[in-house]
C-alpha cells in the first residue's frame, strides 16, 4: 500500500467519525443538539492538546489557558457594543470600542492562543518532564487568576453573557475537522516527525542535531492556535462563560480524554474525546432518569461522576496506552494483508525511528 | 574466620530471554559447581549482562530452568533471589551515591538469611577491601571508581551469598586495581563462595577461572579451561575480532 | 518591624503544613515515581472523618482520621496504582486524576456539596499572643507539629532499617531489590506513612478553619506538588524544603500584598514558580549533580 493511501486512511478515519457525530447531532432532537456541539468543541480542544502533547510526549497542564483566552477574546469582541459599558465597565478602550463578527472573532481567538503560546512557550519549552508540567500548570493558574480578577480585560468573576451563539452543529463540525486536518498535516511534516523522534529518544534526537526547543515551541504555538480556536467555538456555543468553566476541571477532563483515547495518535485524541464526552453527558442524564427502551435508569445525583472516573480508571488500568494503543486509524485487516512481512513501525505509534525519519 | 558450610552450585538450563520481540539469549546452558569460579566472556552485546539479570530475576526468562543447589529459582522476584542466596555486583556498580559507604554496606545485609557471623563477615570484607573501612562515613558517590567497586563487592559479600554474580568488576580500573580485585576473588573462592564472573579480559579470565564460557550473539559457543590459556587466547581474540 | 515578624510567623506556619504534605507526595514519588494527584483525597477523607466524629473523644477522633486516610492510601494502591507500575508516566498521572475526580464525587455524594464543619481542634483557633503581633494557638501548633513530625520522619528514614530501605528504593529500586529489599513492603510503608501525614495535614487545616469541602485536599496538594517540583523531587529533603518555601511565600505575600493586589496572590506565587523552574530546572535546592529536568 502506498504511503499516500495509508495517510489518507489515517486522516479519513478521525474525520469520518467527527462528521458522523455532526450528522447524528443534526438529526437529533433540539434539546440534545447542544451535547453534540459540546462534544465536537471538546474534541477540538483535545486535538489542540494532542498536537503538542502527543507529538512531543511532554505533558502540558496549560492548554486550557489558551482555550480560556480564546473564549474570552472571542466573547468580549462579539457581545453587542451597546451593552458593553454596562456589562464590562472597566474594559480597556481597545476592547471596549471594537467589535467584530463572530467568524473574525474565531480567527482572532486562534491568533491570540498562538501568540500567548509563543510568549510563554519561548522560555518554558526549555523544560521537560515534570518541570514542564508544573510550569504549564503555573501558566494556567496565572491565566485563571488574571481573568478572574482583572476587570480591564474581561468580566472578572462575573459571567460573560450575551455572546452570540453562532457555533452551530455545522460550525462545530467544521472546526473539529479543520483542527484534525491541521494536526495530521503537522505530524506528517518534517517538523512533526522530528518532534516525534525527540519524544521516542530525546538524547538520540538531540545527538542527531534536532533542536528540541525549537521543535517543541513550534508544536506548542500551533496547538495554542487550535486551542484558542476551540475556546472561540466554545464561547459561541454556550453564549456565556465564566472563568471557572475553563480551569482545572476542564484541564483534567480533556487530558483524561487524550490519554484514555491514546495520546500518541490523532485517532486516539478524537476517539477519547468523543467517548468520554458522550459518556459524561449520558451518565449525567441518567441521574434525571434515562429511558433505554427496555428499562429506565435512574442514578442518584452525583453518582455519574463517580462512574465516569471509575470507567476512565478502568480503561487506563486495562489499556495503559489508551483505547487505540496510540495507533492511527486503519481499516482492520487491510494493511496486514497488503504488507505481511513488514512490521509497521510507523503505524505502531505514528513515529518511526529517528534515523529513518531524518533521512526520509 | 568462620568455616563455610557446604558450598552451593548454580545451574542454568535452556535459558531464553527476550526484550520485547528481540531474543537476546537463547538456549543457554551453563553450570557452576559448588565452590567453582566460572567466567562468562563475550563481545559487547553478546548477552552476558542479560544472563545475569535473568538469574537475578531482574528480567523475566521466556524459557529455561535456573537452579540454586537443588532449589528452582526461576520466576522468583529479585528480592527473593537475593534472599535465596545469590548476590549480584552489577555492571556499573550501582552504589546508592547519596548514601554513605556505611549505609550501602548496611543495605548489603538486608538479604542475609541470618545475622549470625555478621561481625566476622564485616571484619573479613574490611580486610579484603580497606577502602570500606577507610571511607565508611563518606558519600559513596564521592569515591573513586576503584573504591566504589570495592564497596560494591563488599556490599554483595555482606549478604553472605552462596553464589556471587560479578558483572565486569574490572571495567575502567587501573591494572593495579584490577589485580587487587582478582586477589580478592582468590580469597572469596577460598571461602567457598561460588562465583560466576562476567569479564571482558578473556586471557585474565581463562587463566584464573575453573572454566570459561565464551558467549556470542546470545549463545554459548565454547568452553575453555586454564589448560587452554596460552592457546585459547588466540581463539578468543579471533572471536572478538581483535 | 512587628509586621515583618508577623509575616515570618505566618509564613513558617503555612510552610510547615505544606512541607508535611510535600513529604507525603515525595515519599510516593521517590519509591514509585508516581505523581499522585489523588494525594489530596487522603487529606479530604481525614478531614471529613474529623467532621463526622467531632463529638467523639478527641484522641479517638484523631485516630479515626489517621485510620481512614491510611486505609484509603493503601486501597488506592491496591485497586489502581499497583496495576499501573509498568504503565507510561502520562497514564499513571491521568489515572491519579481520574481517581481524584471520582473520589471527589464520592465526597459530594456522601457528605453533600456545602461542606461540613470539623470543629475537633477548634479550641486552637484562639489567640495565644496579641498586641504588636497576633499569634493564634493553631499557628504555634502548626509550627511545633510540623517541626516535630519532620524530624521524626528524618530520624525514621536515617536510623530505622525500613527507613534505610525506603531511601534505597527511592534512589534505585532495581538495585535495592537485588539486595533483598522487598519492594511490596517498602511501597506499603510509603503509602502508610503518606496516609499518616495526610491525616495530620487535615488536622492542622481544620484547626485553622473547620470548613471541610470536597476540594479541600486538592488545593493543598496542588501547592504542595508545585513545591515538591520547585524544591527538587529526586530528594526528600529538597522536596520538603520546596513545600515549605511555597507555603511560606504564599503566606508572606498574602500578608504583605495590599488589599487591591491580594486577589492576584496566586499570580505572584506562580510567577515565582516559573522563574525558579527556568533558572533551576532540577530544583531550587538540588545539588549541581542532580539535573532532574527530564522526567515523566
Ligand atoms: N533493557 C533492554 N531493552 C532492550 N534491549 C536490551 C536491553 N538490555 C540489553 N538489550 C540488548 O540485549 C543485547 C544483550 O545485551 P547485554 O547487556 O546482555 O550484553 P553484554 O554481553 O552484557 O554486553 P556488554 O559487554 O557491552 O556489557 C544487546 O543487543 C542489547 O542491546
Ligand atoms: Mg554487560
Amino acid at each position: 500500500m502506498s504511503r499516500a493511501r495509508t495517510a489518507a486512511i489515517q486522516l479519513l478515519g478521525p474525520i469520518a467519525l467527527i462528521v458522523i457525530v455532526g450528522l447524528l447531532g443534526s438529526a437529533s432532537s433540539g434539546a440534545h443538539q447542544i451535547d453534540f456541539v459540546n462534544a465536537l468543541v471538546q474534541t477540538t480542544i483535545v486535538i489542540g492538546m494532542y498536537i503538542f502533547i502527543g507529538n512531543s510526549g511532554v505533558i502540558s497542564f496549560g492548554h486550557i489557558s489558551f482555550v480560556a483566552i480564546g473564549a474570552f477574546v472571542a466573547g468580549v469582541l462579539t457581545i453587542p457594543s451597546v451593552v458593553k459599558p454596562t456589562l464590562l465597565p472597566a474594559l480597556f478602550p481597545l476592547l471596549a470600542n471594537h467589535s467584530v463578527s463572530p467568524f473574525a472573532s474565531l480567527l482572532i481567538a486562534a491568533g491570540a492562543g498562538a501568540l500567548f503560546a509563543l510568549v510563554i512557550g519561548a522560555p518554558l519549552m526549555r523544560l521537560g518532564g515534570l518541570a514542564a508540567g508544573i510550569g504549564t500548570l503555573a501558566v494556567l493558574e496565572i491565566t485563571h487568576n488574571l481573568l478572574r480578577y482583572w476587570e480591564k480585560i474581561g468580566p472578572g468573576a462575573r459571567t460573560l453573557s450575551l455572546v452570540p451563539t453562532t457555533t452551530t452543529m455545522r460550525v462545530a463540525t467544521i472546526g473539529a475537522v479543520v483542527s484534525a486536518v491541521v494536526a495530521y498535516g503537522y505530524q506528517r511534516t518534517r517538523a512533526g516527525r522530528l518532534l516525534r523522534a525527540t519524544r521516542e529518544d530525546p538524547a538520540a534526537a538531540a545527538g542527531a542535531g534536532v533542536r528540541i526547543h525549537g521543535q517543541r515551541l513550534g508544536a506548542f504555538v500551533l496547538s495554542g492556535a487550535v486551542a484558542g480556536l476551540a475556546g472561540g467555538l466554545l464561547v459561541h456555543a454556550l453564549g456565556s462563560i465564566t472563568t471557572e468553566q475553563v480551569y482545572l476541571d476542564l484541564t483534567f477532563v480533556t487530558l483524561a480524554m487524550l490519554v484514555v483515547g491514546g495520546m500518541n495518535s490523532l485517532w486516539g485524541a478524537v476517539v477519547g474525546a468523543l467517548l468520554i464526552s458522550f459518556l459524561d453527558t449520558y451518565l449525567g442524564y441518567a441521574e434525571n432518569g434515562l429511558d433505554l427502551g427496555l428499562f429506565r435508569v435512574n442514578l442518584p445525583d452525583g453518582l455519574s461522576t463517580v462512574i465516569l472516573g471509575a470507567i476512565m480508571l478502568a480503561i487506563l488500568v486495562l489499556r495503559p496506552s489508551g483505547l487505540t494503543g496510540g495507533r492511527e486509524f486503519r481499516i482492520p485487516g487491510l494493511r496486514r494483508r497488503a504488507t505481511p512481512a513488514q512490521p509497521d513501525a510507523e503505524e505502531e505509534d505514528g513515529g518511526a525511528a529517528p534515523a529513518a525519519e531524518t533521512s526520509a | 574466620m568462620s568455616e563455610v558450610a557446604t558450598a552451593v552450585g548454580l545451574a542454568v538450563e535452556g535459558l531464553e530471554v527476550a526484550y520485547g520481540p528481540v531474543t537476546v539469549v537463547r538456549d543457554l546452558t551453563l553450570n557452576v559447581e559448588p565452590g567453582e569460579v566460572v567466567a562468562l566472556v563475550g563481545a559487547n552485546g553478546a548477552g552476558k549482562t542479560t544472563t545475569l539479570s535473568a538469574i537475578m530475576g531482574l528480567v523475566p526468562a521466556k524459557a529455561g530452568a535456573i537452579r540454586l543447589g537443588d532449589r528452582s529459582i526461576a520466576g522468583f522476584r529479585p528480592e527473593r533471589v537475593a534472599r535465596a542466596g545469590i548476590a549480584l555486583v552489577p555492571e556499573g556498580r550501582h552504589l546508592f551515591p547519596a548514601m554513605t559507604v556505611e549505609e550501602n554496606l548496611k543495605l548489603g545485609t538486608i538479604g542475609r538469611r541470618s545475622d549470625d557471623g555478621l561481625a566476622e563477615d564485616r571484619a573479613w570484607v574490611e580486610e579484603l577491601f580497606p577502602a570500606v573501612r577507610d571511607f565508611s562515613g563518606r558519600r559513596a558517590g564521592d569515591l573513586s571508581g576503584g573504591q566504589q567497586q570495592q564497596v560494591a563487592i563488599a556490599r554483595a559479600l555482606l549478604a553472605r551469598p552462596d553464589v556471587l554474580l560479578l558483572d565486569e568488576p574490572s571495567l575502567g580500573l587501573a591494572p593495579k586495581t584490577v589485580e587487587s580485585v582478582f586477589e580478592a576473588l582468590t580469597e572469596i573462592r577460598r571461602r567457598g563462595v561460588t562465583v560466576l564472573l562476567v569479564e571482558q579480559r578473556a586471557q585474565l579470565a581463562i587463566g584464573f577461572c575453573d572454566r570459561t564460557y565464551v558467549m556470542a550473539a546470545g549463545e554459548l559457543r565454547l568452553t575453555l579451561t586454564p589448560k587452554d590459556a596460552g592457546d585459547s587466547a588466540r581463539i578468543v581474540a579471533a572471536y572478538f575480532g581483535s | 518591624m512587628s509586621n515583618v515578624i508577623q509575616y515570618i510567623i505566618d509564613g513558617i506556619a503555612l510552610g510547615a503544613v505544606y512541607a508535611l504534605a510535600a513529604v507525603g507526595i515525595a515519599l510516593i514519588f521517590g519509591v514509585l515515581r508516581l505523581v499522585n494527584f489523588a494525594y489530596g483525597e487522603l487529606i479530604t477523607i481525614a478531614a471529613y472523618v474529623l467532621a463526622v466524629t467531632s463529638n467523639w473523644w478527641l484522641p479517638l477522633s484523631l485516630l479515626a482520621a489517621v485510620a481512614s486516610s491510611v486505609a484509603l492510601a493503601v486501597l488506592t494502591d491496591r485497586v489502581a496504582f499497583k496495576r499501573l507500575r509498568e504503565a507510561p508516566p502520562a497514564t499513571t498521572l491521568v489515572a491519579t486524576f481520574a481517581l481524584s475526580f471520582a473520589l471527589e464525587a464520592v465526597w459530594r455524594l456522601v457528605f453533600g456539596v456545602n461542606g461540613r464543619s470539623a470543629d475537633v481542634l477548634g479550641a486552637l483557633n484562639t489567640t495565644a499572643i496579641s498586641g504588636a503581633i497576633d499569634v493564634r494557638w493553631v499557628t504555634i501548633v502548626e509550627v511545633v507539629v510540623g517541626a516535630a513530625l519532620l524530624s521524626a520522619i528524618a530520624i525514621f528514614l536515617r536510623r530505622s532499617t525500613i527507613g534505610l530501605q525506603m531511601r534505597a528504593a527511592a534512589s534505585d529500586i532495581r538495585t535495592a531489590r537485588t539486595l533483598g529489599v522487598r519492594a511490596d513492603r517498602v511501597i506499603l510503608s510509603a503509602f502508610v506513612l503518606s496516609g499518616v501525614l495526610a491525616a495530620v495535614v487535615a488536622m492542622l487545616l481544620t484547626a485553622g478553619s473547620p470548613l471541610v469541602t470536597p476540594t479541600l485536599g486538592l488545593e493543598v496538594t496542588t501547592f504542595a506538588l508545585v513545591g515538591v517540583v520547585v524544591g527538587g523531587m529526586d530528594n526528600l529533603v529538597t522536596a520538603t524544603l520546596g513545600g515549605f518555601v511555597v507555603g511560606f511565600v504564599n503566606a508572606v505575600l498574602g500578608d504583605a500584598l495590599g488589599a487591591d493586589l491580594r486577589v492576584f496572590l496566586s499570580s505572584f506565587t506562580y510567577l515565582a514558580v516559573i522563574l525558579v523552574l527556568l533558572l533551576r530546572p532540577g530544583g531550587l535546592f538540588a545539588s549541581r549533580r542532580a539535573t532532574g529536568a527530564e522526567r515523566v
